[in-house]
Parts: structure tokens; C-alpha cells; sequence
């Protein structure tokens, strides 16, 4: 997969006031911002994902280019700084770790009042591929979710970004997409719940700082693991003195503890319920089928039943062998479409029985349950609504980088690293984290915080209705409002999704921005 | 720090009087991606040695509210390196807790020049926190 082609005349490197160019991405004017002249960047370091991996010494050289796209139909131009930020330690100030990030900051605007957003997907392990070209970024990967379609998806301007409200910041984790530790670390010693959120606080205030970005507003958003990283993120920001406006948690996996996919023994499964319920409408299971247009009211008696019926039961089957009554595994099988003889074996019914068996000879996605690859299908070898994207985003961040943000490096990016094999799962006594109590501790020290969960009805990996349910521990807050979508974990795939939650994030940064 | 700006990809070079300008016609080839782990993405997931972790019941209300308060308060027991209960602003810096630094002369109502763990708990209910 090596293509050389060529680039005619795409790059003027102007270098104004720099004779001889030294490190890019540095400007240190917090008043009329200029346009930064274009550069391009072949860096020769080489970057490793290994978890003994470190650098001896890391430099903040950027590319820097310009894009153009239209958004509700105003012409923004920003520029595409690519490269390295070095995170210093919060209180001796020694580089620690060198963080890969893009940044897409809208030219000519005011920092003092000009959001600025950080992205992050989890894993963890995971580059922030997934978040940087399918969701708000200015350039987004046409997926045609939750189709299946042979060959790569095209790279097109991204009409939903973001960027018309929010500078954004897409940042690699330590150890995956070119981000590595510095000596005396390793990449292992970022690899834990604490250790990673705290090199993360000083990846932001080593871009606020450099950056000039005190004054404006600032936001976080991280999908999946990169829920958990941002309650115990915000929460070290706000210790730290870093004021921030919104918290965005995409398909967040708040509370190890309370999923049953993640952890076995006495956890119920009725956070899952629900998103069983949209699974089997979407394969028309159901009868009546409620359908797409009705698939919220729907919803809505699901989250009822499992509270009130199907958790109580579960309940009494785990801790005290109590069979369930005939009728509700009927109707637990009337609502999902799964067979009551499914329902009398696996009670507390897991995720993966539902993706291997609810289409006989055909495998569901777990990321999105809407996916689907008959077992023979190549794509069936894992979830199919991962294996069937993960090539086009892989073949996209590589020639994207280099062609598009100029930035070139020997190394491979790390999409997914083996991070999550020895990540130090432990957090304040748990054994995996529980990170309900650091978001709250951040809407302590900033009760004017606010907080939008986003999630999918047809994911199955971090069910909406757990979430809701883990974030219904914070109690009746204003300040933090869940939103649900036809999808899967990455509601954002889903067209008309994209749409909707892009609205739902215009609100919400207005609402933040108002406090 | 080594200086690694330079544009080695192949380009013609025009040197401008304190400008440097390059129209280039280059060759560019796609950045190499690398996956380490053999399965697609999994998250959430933890290694199967994890997995029987002991249940911890979900807190909510004064209980989560005391987590909460433990948090703090580790915080400040950390900072507070003396043990003499108090932060100075000098001490709350160093321990980079911005948050108290910032606040210190709203948090330091009795102006001693040191804040106790309850004149922070004081200063967050006025802002409208949570807290018992």
C-alpha cells in the first residue's frame, strides 16, 4: 500500500519573519492574529509504540497549512497545525511526553473568546483517528453507516464540523498515532487511568500556554475510554486552576463497573436491554415493529421495563437462583426479538450472544448492532461495524497527513496500540474506574460546568441506558443533558445523526458560552 | 532541542531576501499506519485477568458527595506538606493546585495568609456546589 504521487504547486512556503525556519506552531501574538505562512514538515524522528519506547528529545515543530470549507453556508478558512507538543510535568515543568496533535483554529479570530475543543478518542490505545475524520472535524470519511460497501471512503469537505463554533484539537494518546514518552518515561508509564489523564491535563496547558489560549473557552470531548479520561481530565484541569466551559462525552465508558460486557460475575445486564430492543426493531423482530420514527417512545417503555421487571429479576436470578416467570421471558422476547429459549439460557443476556445469534448465520456489529456481514465474510472475523471501517480510516489518516497537512515521517502511525493489555485499570481503590466521582469533584470546583453525553440506541458496547444511568448518580443537574441517536458508538457515522447531534452541540456550546 | 524544521522532500528552493519561499512540485507518499494489537478495537474492554473484578455498588447521593470530598481533600493533604492543616498560596502553588492559587483571596476570607480544607469547602457551596 505505497503509493508516490505527486503534488503540483501546492505548497508557498512564505516564511516571513523566520529567515532559516525554525519551529513552527509557536506564534506568540494574542492580538491580531496573522495568517501563519504555510510550511511543510518531514520529521525525522522515529516514533514507537512500544510500552519501553521513549524519546531522548522532542521537538515542537509543526506543519502548518491553510483549508477552506463552507459551514451553513459561511466560507471558513482556518489553518492545520500538525506536529508535536512536549506535556511538562504540572509542577517541576520538565518535558515528559511528546503529544501528536492537529489543530484547526479559525483564521483572524479573537483567542480571548474563540472556544477552543480537545478531542480524544479511548481504547485505550486508540489513535484519534475515528473522532478526527468521521465526526467535527473539517474533513470527514463517507461511510455510508451502516451499509456495508466494498472500497475506501472518499475524504470530503465536512459540512457538520465544528469548527464554525469551537477551535479543534485532535490529540494522539501516549503510545498510539505518533504520540511517545520522553526519557526518563516510557510509553508504559502513561498507560493507566491516573497517569494518562494527568499527561493529558499537561498536554492542554502545554497548548493553552504555547498557544496564547488562557483566555478562551475551553471544552473537552473523548469517545468511549475517552469518557472515563474525561472525568478525571476535567477533574484535574479544574484542580489545576484550567477553567473549562463543557465536557462532551461521546459513548463514554463512565463506570467500568456497572458494564456488563467489560466485567463478569454479579453485574446485570439491564443497561443493555434497551439497545436489544432498538437492535431487534432494526431487523423488524418486533411486532408491532415501532420503527425508526418511533423508535424513542420505544425506548422510553424499554428503559421502564428493565428497571422495573427485567433488573429486579435478574437481581433475584443472580444472588438468589430465583428462575423468571414465563411471561416475562415472553415479553422479554416480544420486545427484542430474541427467542425465549435464548432468554431461559442466558438470562442476564450479554452482548455477544445477541450479535452471533440473532440473525442466525450472520454476525452484528458491536460498535454499531446495525451492521451486519453474514459469517463467512471476511469482515466476520470481529465486530463488522469495526472491521468494516477501520481500513478506509487507516488508508485516510495516511495519505491525509502527508498530502493534505504536509506533515511526513518514516514512522507508522499508530492507529491501535497493545496499551490495553498492561494499562493500570486501577482508580481510587477499584480496580477498574469508576469515574462518576471525578466528574462530579469537576462540577465541584466549577458548578457552572457543563456536560452533553451523547450515545447511539443501536450500540452495544457502552449502552446508552447505562449511561444514562450511570450519569442519573450525579443527580437532577441542569448541567448535564444526555442526548440519544439512531446509531451506534459513533452516532456521528450516521448521517442524519451527524446532523442532529451537530445542532445538539451548537446549543449546547451557546448555553456553555453564556455562563 | 535539535532544530528539525526543514522541508527535505524533493522541491526546487528560491531564497528571498529574509523570505524563503518554495514552489515545489514533490513527491509525498502516505504516512505508513501500524496496528499493534490483533483484534479490532474493543473498548471497553479489560485484559481477562480483570474481568472477575469485585463489584463495586454504584454511589450516588451523600455518598458520592463524601468520594467527592475525599478527592478534595487528598488534594490538599498533598499540598499541605507541613501537616499543619493550612495552605499558604507559596504551598498551594508549588503542589499545582491552580484552583486554590487562583482563588486564594476569596478562599482566604480571615486574610491569615493560609486557608484551611473548610474555608475552600466555604468557598465552593458559595459558588453553588454540592457539597454536605
Amino acid at each position: 500500500m505505497r503509493f508516490t504521487y505527486f503534488v503540483h504547486g501546492t505548497i508557498a512556503a512564505l516564511l516571513l519573519s523566520s529567515c532559516g525556519g525554525g519551529g513552527g506552531g509557536s506564534s506568540t501574538t494574542s492580538t491580531a492574529p496573522v495568517t501563519p505562512p504555510a510550511q511543510v514538515f518531514t520529521d525525522p524522528t522515529v516514533y514507537s509504540s512500544a510500552p519501553n519506547a521513549s524519546l531522548t528529545t522532542a521537538a515542537e515543530t509543526t506543519a502548518v497549512t491553510q483549508g477552506q470549507i463552507t459551514v451553513n453556508g459561511a466560507a471558513l478558512n482556518y489553518t492545520a497545525t500538525t506536529g508535536h507538543l512536549s506535556a511538562r510535568t504540572l509542577t517541576t515543568n520538565v518535558a515528559e511526553a511528546s503529544f501528536f496533535y492537529v489543530a484547526y483554529t479559525l483564521n483572524g479570530q479573537n483567542a480571548a473568546t474563540r472556544p477552543v475543543t480537545f478531542f480524544y478518542n479511548g481504547g485505550p490505545g486508540s489513535a484519534t483517528v475515528w473522532l478526527h475524520l468521521g465526526s467535527f472535524g473539517p474533513k470527514r470519511l463517507v461511510s455510508g453507516h451502516p451499509a456495508v460497501t466494498g472500497g475506501l471512503f472518499p475524504l470530503v469537505d465536512n459540512a457538520e464540523s465544528l469548527l464554525d463554533v469551537s477551535d479543534l484539537v485532535f490529540v494522539d494518546a501516549i503510545g498510539s498515532g505518533y504520540s511517545q514518552a520522553i526519557t526518563p518515561n516510557n510509553n508504559q508509564t502513561f498507560w493507566g487511568v491516573d497517569a494518562d489523564a494527568a499527561v493529558f491535563r499537561d498536554f492542554v496547558m502545554r497548548y493553552v500556554a504555547v498557544n496564547n489560549r488562557a483566555a478562551s473557552p475551553k471544552f473537552l470531548y473523548g469517545e468511549s475510554y475517552g469518557g472515563p479520561r474525561s472525568g478525571v481530565l476535567a477533574f484535574l484541569l479544574e484542580n489545576a486552576g484550567v477553567h473549562l466551559n463543557g465536557v462532551v462525552l461521546q459513548s463514554p465508558a463512565m463506570n467500568y463497573n456497572s458494564n456488563c460486557g467489560v466485567v463478569s460475575g454479579a453485574i446485570s445486564c439491564g443497561g443493555f436491554l434497551p439497545s436489544y430492543g432498538a437492535t431487534g426493531s432494526w431487523y423488524n423482530l418486533i411486532t408491532p415493529n415501532p420503527g425508526t420514527a418511533s423508535l424513542p417512545n420505544f425506548m422510553t417503555q424499554m428503559r421502564t421495563f428493565a428497571t422495573n421487571d427485567y433488573a429486579p429479576a435478574v437481581r433475584n436470578f443472580l444472588t438468589a437462583g430465583i428462575a423468571p416467570s414465563p411471561s416475562l421471558l415472553t415479553q422479554l422476547s416480544a420486545t427484542t426479538g430474541v427467542p425465549v429459549s435464548t432468554w431461559q439460557t442466558r438470562f442476564n443476556l450479554d452482548a455477544n450472544t445477541v450479535e452471533a445469534s440473532l440473525i442466525p448465520g450472520t454476525r452484528l456489529g458491536r460498535y454499531d448492532s446495525r451492521v451486519s456481514v453474514p459469517n463467512t465474510s471476511p469482515l466476520a472475523v470481529d465486530d463488522p461495524s469495526s472491521t468494516s471501517i477501520t481500513p478506509s480510516f487507516s488508508s485516510g489518516i495516511a495519505s491525509y497527513l502527508s498530502t493534505t497537512l504536509q506533515y511526513t515521517t518514516p514512522s507508522g502511525y499508530t492507529l491501535l496500540s497493545n496499551a490495553i493489555n498492561t494499562w493500570n485499570f486501577s482508580h481510587d481503590g477499584l480496580q477498574v474506574p469508576d469515574t462518576i466521582p471525578d466528574l462530579a469533584a469537576a462540577l465541584t470546583l466549577n458548578p457552572r460546568l457543563k456536560v452533553l453525553s451523547l450515545s447511539g440506541y443501536h450500540d452495544l458496547a457502552t449502552p446508552f441506558y447505562q449511561t444514562e444511568m450511570d450519569l442519573a448518580r450525579l443527580g437532577n443537574n441542569p448541567n448535564v443533558q444526555v442526548r440519544n441517536y439512531i446509531g451506534g458508538h459513533m452516532t456521528y457515522l450516521t448521517d442524519a445523526s451527524r446532523m442532529q447531534q451537530k445542532a445538539d452541540l451548537v446549543q449546547f456550546y451557546h448555553d456553555a458560552l453564556l455562563q | 532541542m535539535k532544530n528539525t524544521n526543514h522541508a527535505s522532500a524533493a522541491g526546487r528552493w528560491l531564497l528571498l531576501p529574509c523570505a524563503l519561499l518554495t514552489l515545489s512540485v514533490q513527491a509525498v507518499e502516505p504516512a505508513r499506519v501500524v496496528t499493534d494489537s490483533n483484534t479490532a478495537m474493543q473498548d471497553p474492554w479489560v485484559p481477562p485477568a480483570l474481568r472477575n473484578a469485585p463489584a463495586a455498588t454504584p454511589t450516588q447521593g451523600a455518598e458520592l458527595r463524601a468520594q467527592v470530598e475525599a478527592k478534595l481533600k487528598d488534594r490538599f493533604q498533598m499540598a499541605d506538606t507541613k501537616s499543619t492543616g493550612t495552605l499558604t498560596r507559596e504551598q498551594a502553588q508549588a503542589a499545582g493546585l491552580g484552583f486554590v492559587v487562583k482563588h486564594f483571596d476569596q478562599i482566604d476570607v480571615q486574610k491569615t495568609g493560609a486557608v484551611k480544607f473548610d474555608d475552600i469547602k466555604v468557598f465552593l457551596r458559595e459558588r453553588g456546589a454540592r457539597l454536605d
